[in-house]
């Protein structure tokens, strides 16, 4: 009698965990991280808070749902992928938010050809931190408050439809426009030429983004192949400035995102016991081509170098060199009117990383330096990293950005220094 | 006299039959390292593995690495190409790691960091430096070739019951260790031990072999160790699942795979 009833006990328990634990196999499984981040300031200025530039939390969540079984999307490798970040925001009194960082389709429709609709983060090119044919989206408020690297990535509304032939992998990218998310003078300061100098709270520009319509979307392009060890790029643009590099009203103070070409290549590979890249690009700035509009920031060339070497013992080194040219300078500089910013024909920028790991992997010292010696001006970026276990990771950091004039790209962020802590729990 | 002539024709003899069934006692020591090379980091066409590694430190505390490496041959001895993609833990889940390993200059890397959609070449001279924060090297898992270094048979020892060549290698090249010491299984020629000296000539890490399986008819040792005895820290390797000429195709070894992963191999 007894066994009779464990026999019952177990069937009916069976039949009932049995489509639990279907729907718990199907159901997707979420990884992702908790985190608290705070950035108290160790400098004045007239933003909307004194004390600090960053307190918030955040709870990223991610999953991927893979098609299975004999259809047609499990066949060509389908999948939705899903990534979203819940937020606190402390600096702005509580606020909670929602980021979807990423939603998208992907799918191998042809066995060289990928495709990947929705929302995504995209990145190409060589630079570390410095960004010349990457003309994707960047949150530089997140750079500059001590967020994770990841941030500083935004993510676009894009179609990504990648060709693989034999001979070269092509990328083609059609996305909706999304503006840099750049310093307005709520959490960080910066320099205002309506303000006539360093502006916070003050500051009322009036930033017009370029309507949704077709004419409007943004496209870009990658050809990329290996020629031995080395990696050879070309690169092609046609959309906006990310940043508002054009007065639309003055009076108004409003500014707007001229529309901009990018023609590019880069090159790649081990170089004197180390890895060496070279990259240019001409920025031709489609709404000013010959530089005679004062109110439209001119067509530009840029050229990056870099150099990585590991020198042993988890110790890395680092070093970077941009040169910017503003092109039909002469033009520019007639333009002008007598009460107007001059801004310079050549800019330089050097930057250096050192990176020493310690006890195991599990502590990290790394020293970013950005210096212009013809902005005068530079950002200092050291960051201490503890992964205490495989969930829990410390840092620690600042952001110092220091310059003699207040209108250069790092000068007009000196009054932003902070220092940093995130600690975070990874599952 | 005679009975002497007769012993080394019969030693001599001996020696011949066993180098053709590949366990001699009078294989040079550098033979022996060879084979050692090609059985322990060529074995295969092609390799798919699912590894877990614990990183322990000296209070016990412990880190994982779960990860799947495929590794594809060109020829022995030659050029492979590997793939990693890490499962956990999870602040690295979804990372992939593709090295191409050349015999004569250094490798080419490169890692995928999803968060940042980054694909990353990574400065690949230091053989020496510590591969994912575990006790082995770059060059303990790819292998460091038996040419740089000189090797001389010291004596044959058994370890677990199982007889083994004891070799002492001194590298010619750069190193980061100042002398090895390995016990090489004399039927399947996989190293079941090995003590590494530091400049001082003292050991300061020691591997060793815990068990070996075959799949294929090709012996891998499943169960590894590696300890740093100076620190205290150990990495403690199990390979899960080991399947040999799976027939992993070339195309896997790209960036287009590191941005997405080939779910067929690593799942």
């Amino acid at each position: 009698m007894d066994r009779i009833k464990t026999v019952c006990v177990v069937f009916i328990s069976g039949a009932l965990f049995f489509p639990v634990g279907k729907v718990w196999a199907a159901a997707p499984r979420f990884h992702g991280f908790a985190e608290m981040v705070y950035g108290p300031k160790v400098s004045d200025d007239n933003t909307q808070r004194d004390n600090f530039n960053l307190l918030e939390q955040r709870l990223q969540l991610k999953t991927k749902y893979l098609f299975e079984g004999e259809g047609a999307l499990a066949r060509k490798n389908s999948s939705i992928n899903f990534k979203g970040d819940f937020t606190v925001d402390e600096y702005f009194s509580g606020k909670t938010d929602f980021e979807l960082r990423e939603f998208n389709f992907s799918t191998t429709p042809h066995d060289s050809l990928d495709v990947k609709l929705g929302r995504q983060v995209l990145t190409w090119g060589t630079g570390d931190y410095l960004f010349i044919n990457d003309l994707f989206p960047k949150d530089y408020i997140s750079f500059f408050t001590g967020r994770d690297d990841e941030y500083l990535k935004k993510p676009s509304d894009a179609l990504k439809v990648s060709f693989y032939p034999s001979w070269a992998n092509i990328d083609l990218v059609a996305s909706r426009f999304e503006a840099n998310t750049i310093a307005d003078g709520g959490r960080l300061s910066f320099f205002d030429s309506f303000q006539g100098g360093i502006a916070g709270t003050n500051s009322d520009r009036d930033l017009l983004e370029p309507p949704l319509r077709p004419s409007n979307i943004e496209y870009a392009l990658r050809g990329y192949r290996s020629l031995g060890s080395h990696e050879a790029a070309f690169y092609y643009f046609r959309g906006f400035d990310k940043n508002p590099g054009g007065f639309k009203d003055e009076a108004a103070r409003q500014l707007f995102y001229p529309r901009l070409d990018v023609y590019g290549g880069s090159l790649r590979g081990p170089a004197a016991g180390g890895i060496g890249n070279i990259e240019l690009g001409y920025y031709h700035s489609r709404e000013d081509p010959d530089g005679k509009d004062r109110l439209i920031g001119n067509s530009r060339f840029k050229i990056l170098t870099g150099y990585e070497k590991d020198l042993g013992n988890d110790f890395k080194v680092g070093f970077q060199y941009l040169y910017e040219q503003t092109l039909d300078y002469g033009n520019y500089s007639a333009s002008l009117l007598p009460t107007d910013f001059v801004f310079d024909k050549f800019r330089h920028l050097l930057a250096q990383r050192i990176t020493k790991l310690y006890k195991n992997q599990t502590v990290s010292v790394s020293l970013f330096n950005f210096y212009s010696p013809s902005d005068r001006d530079g950002y200092l970026r050291p960051t201490v990293s503890y992964d205490a276990t495989d969930q829990w990771k410390l840092a620690l950091g600042a952001n110092l950005p220091w310059g003699e004039d207040d209108f250069t790209e790092f000068g007009q962020m000196k009054r932003n220094k902070n220092v940093f802590f995130r600690a975070r729990y990874s599952f | 006299m005679r009975y002497r002539k007769a012993l080394i024709m019969t030693l001599a003899l001996g020696t011949i039959w066993t180098r053709a069934s590949f366990s001699g006692d009078a294989l040079a020591p550098g033979e022996i390292v060879r084979a050692c090379y090609a059985r322990f980091y060529y074995a295969g066409d092609d390799m798919k593995a699912r590894i877990l590694m614990k990183l322990i430190d000296k209070g016990g505390q412990e880190r994982i690495r779960d990860l799947t490496m495929l590794r594809k041959n060109s020829a022995e001895g030659g050029e492979q190409k590997y793939f990693i993609y890490f499962h956990q833990p999870a602040d690295v889940k979804d990372t992939t790691f593709m090295v191409y390993k050349y015999p004569d200059k250094d490798d080419d890397r490169w890692l995928f960091i999803p968060a940042i959609d980054l694909v990353k070449r990574i400065a690949a001279n230091d053989k020496f430096s510590s591969f994912v924060g575990s006790d082995f090297t770059y060059e303990d898992i790819s292998g460091r070739k038996p040419e740089e270094d000189t090797h001389t048979l010291l004596r044959e020892e058994d370890v677990d019951g199982r007889s083994c060549f004891v070799v002492e290698s001194v590298p010619q090249e750069r190193s980061a260790y100042t002398k090895r010491v390995s016990w090489i299984d004399k039927e399947n020629f996989l190293p079941l031990k090995e003590e590494f000296y530091d400049k001082q000539n003292e050991l300061y890490r020691r591997f060793e072999a815990l068990e070996v399986k075959e799949d294929n008819g090709i012996p891998t040792a499943t169960k590894r160790v590696m300890q740093n005895v100076k620190t205290g820290h150990r990495t403690e390797v199990t390979f899960q699942e080991v399947e040999y000429n799976a027939g992993i195709g070339d195309d896997i070894f790209s960036e287009r795979y590191l941005r997405r992963p080939p779910l067929q191999w690593i799942e």
